[in-house]
């Protein structure tokens, strides 16, 4: 018989492989769209929307829920995916990315259910998140902020002014979850502009850091468990994943960034992504 | 009883400083809501928020240099029902942090309210990198925004506690010392996209915003004595403009002169002529920064150097005449 535990890493699991079929559902759908960064994101969205974060799917906008904002906007199918699993938005929404008049475009729209900023440029989530829980702060409300970052996206300066930010303002309300994947729009991070050593870079910054296995639900949810990690400091969660993860062909490299999806890649995708045992 | 005496408190502190006027307000309307914090990118002194910091020291938001990320917290504060007031230089809380100010304010529609200070050449002796010359473009660009530009330190005060009304995001257009007269009176209480109109001519109107508003009064006097009716209107609100008062200058007068101290490419000018173009055509002429960047100087000598004089809105106006 299985543990409490084990089922629960089990049923995550699960919601994991149905945001990564979602994934590749929405952007059969759309034709093209950013696999490499929504899929190595999954295992991590499962996690927060169905253990973690305290939301009303039926009342997306009660005051005192969790606030989850995805910076790394170009991976708007999976929180699509995983929007449309909580119940937030229809599950036929899927079918609609990139259409005409759809709230499910390429990047976040805070006017879709469940969005908490549209997002999309990159090196604005970090801000926005310290904001927010700087406003929870002020109102004395315990909802927590958790912001996704991408790693080619801490590229951009303004993600270092909000880290000193918060650090400074000791804003323990605040996490960020890096999804290191190792790869950007045209290679490897390390090969255009290197994040190395990042997790002493977030430490000097005043940040108390954890890294973990963005793919191994146990470690996930063991570090989601146990925020925040010190008093008084914002956390990071530095979760090293593998882009386009679950699917062999778009991983670990920056030609799925962003491509095409034709009916022959869709259906292998698929074929990889099956039941889980 | 002398007039300083009946005038409330807060005329004394603002000391004709439309940039104390912003801060100044924002403690007062903080003092009444709870909601309201302010955001300062190292201003607390140059936009008057020390007496902020000693009533509700929780309130007042040091984000250091750093507008790129005071822009976003801005956003995400608004998110949660507060009401950030956000306190920066003009040329750098718009050009630094364009991208937050567009896409978490104006394009996620929050209720920030940017207070940007020495706007225009109201830093003149610090150079190009210090002027903000092109703010009004940027800022009447983005759908959504709401764009003021206060005539005085008095009007500062006045549009800065409307903005209680709003529900979207909105840019306050914060001059300099104003040494010259108040164009605004101190229980005057101006409507947010509505223009004053300070004298009714029916020869020729002249239009304008911020500190050339007192230079077309000037320039209106002086064509008074030529027999010259000189209709002019304060225009605080650049977007939405008052299209009403716009239209009926069109209508009841000989051409429009537009008075900005702004780049002539996409100020109030630029919003005028758009508007009568396709409704009104009428003859027009721009007083405002030519296409290049302003030499260093005292303030004033550099806007009169450009054309931005009441000088030259009466040249423009006898031009119009003829």
């Amino acid at each position: 018989m299985l543990t409490n535990r084990e089922a629960t890493l089990d049923e995550l699991r699960a919601h994991a492989l149905q945001i990564r079929r979602n994934v590749w559902r929405a952007l059969h759908a759309a034709g093209s769209g950013h696999m490499g960064g929504s899929l190595s994101a999954a295992d991590i969205l499962a996690a927060l929307y169905f253990h973690h974060l305290r939301l009303r799917p039926s009342e997306p906008d009660w005051a005192d829920r969790d606030r989850f904002i995805l910076s790394k906007g170009h991976a708007n199918a999976a929180l699509g995916a995983v929007l449309a699993q909580a119940g937030f938005i229809d599950d036929a929404v899927l079918d609609q990315f990139y259409a005409y008049e759809s709230l499910f475009g390429m990047h976040p729209d805070i006017k879709m259910a469940g969005v908490e900023m549209s997002t999309g440029g990159l090196g604005h989530g970090l801000s926005i998140g310290l904001g927010v829980a700087l406003g929870a702060r002020l109102q004395n409300k315990g909802f927590r902020t958790i912001v996704m970052l991408g790693d080619g996206e801490l590229q951009e300066g303004s993600n270092w002014e909000a880290a000193m930010a918060a650090s400074h303002q000791k804003a323990a309300n605040l996490t960020a979850i890096l999804d290191y994947n190792k790869v950007q729009q045209s290679g490897h991070v390390s090969e255009m502009l290197t994040l190395e050593p990042a997790p002493d870079k977030w430490r000097a910054f005043g940040w108390a850091v954890r890294e973990i296995d963005g793919h191994d639900m146990d470690q996930i949810i063991s570090a989601l468990d146990e925020l925040p990690y010190v008093e008084d400091k914002p956390s990071i969660i530095i979760a090293h994943t593998v882009k386009g993860k679950g699917v062999s062909f778009a991983e670990d490299t920056h030609l799925w960034h962003n491509n095409m999806v034709p009916d022959e890649v869709f259906e292998k995708a698929m074929a990889e992504l099956g039941e889980p045992a | 009883m002398s007039a300083a005496s009946t005038n409330p408190e807060w005329v004394a502190k603002v000391q004709n400083q439309s940039r104390l006027s912003f801060g100044l307000a924002v403690t007062d309307m903080a003092a009444r809501d709870n909601r309201v914090v302010a955001i300062s990118a190292d201003t607390l002194d140059l936009i008057g928020l020390r007496e902020m910091v000693a009533a509700a020291p929780e309130r007042v938001i040091e984000a250091g240099i750093a507008e790129q990320n005071a822009m976003g917290m801005a956003s995400g504060l608004a998110t949660t029902g507060m009401r950030p007031y956000l306190c920066g230089y003009a040329p750098f809380i718009t050009a630094r942090s364009m991208e937050q100010l567009r896409n978490d304010v104006a394009y996620a529609n929050q209720r920030v309210v940017i207070g940007a200070a020495c706007s225009g050449i109201v830093l003149g002796v610090s150079g190009g990198t210090h002027h903000a010359l092109e703010d009004i473009a940027l800022m009447r660009s983005l759908p959504n925004m709401t764009v003021m530009v206060p005539a005085d330190a008095l009007e500062a005060w006045h549009l800065t506690q409307a903005t209680e009304t709003l529900d979207g995001p909105s840019y306050v257009r914060i001059g300099g010392k104003f040494d010259e007269p108040a164009v605004t009176a101190v229980d005057a209480s101006p409507t947010i996209g509505k223009a004053t109109t300070l004298r009714r001519g029916t020869d020729v109107t002249v239009i304008a915003c911020g500190c050339m508003v007192v230079e077309a009064l000037a320039a209106a006097d002086e064509l008074a004595s030529e027999g010259i009716g000189v209709r002019v209107l304060n225009m605080h609100t650049i977007k939405p403009l008052d299209r009403d008062a716009v239209l009926a200058a069109a209508a009841e007068t000989r051409g429009i002169v537009a008075a900005e101290e702004h780049h002539l490419t996409g100020g109030l000018g630029g919003a005028i002529a758009e508007l009568v173009a396709e409704e009104h055509p009428t003859r027009m002429r721009f007083v405002g920064m030519p296409d290049t960047f302003a030499t260093v100087g005292p303030t004033r000598k550099v806007r009169e150097k450009y054309g931005m004089s009441a000088a030259n809105i009466a040249v423009k106006c006898r031009e119009l005449m003829g």
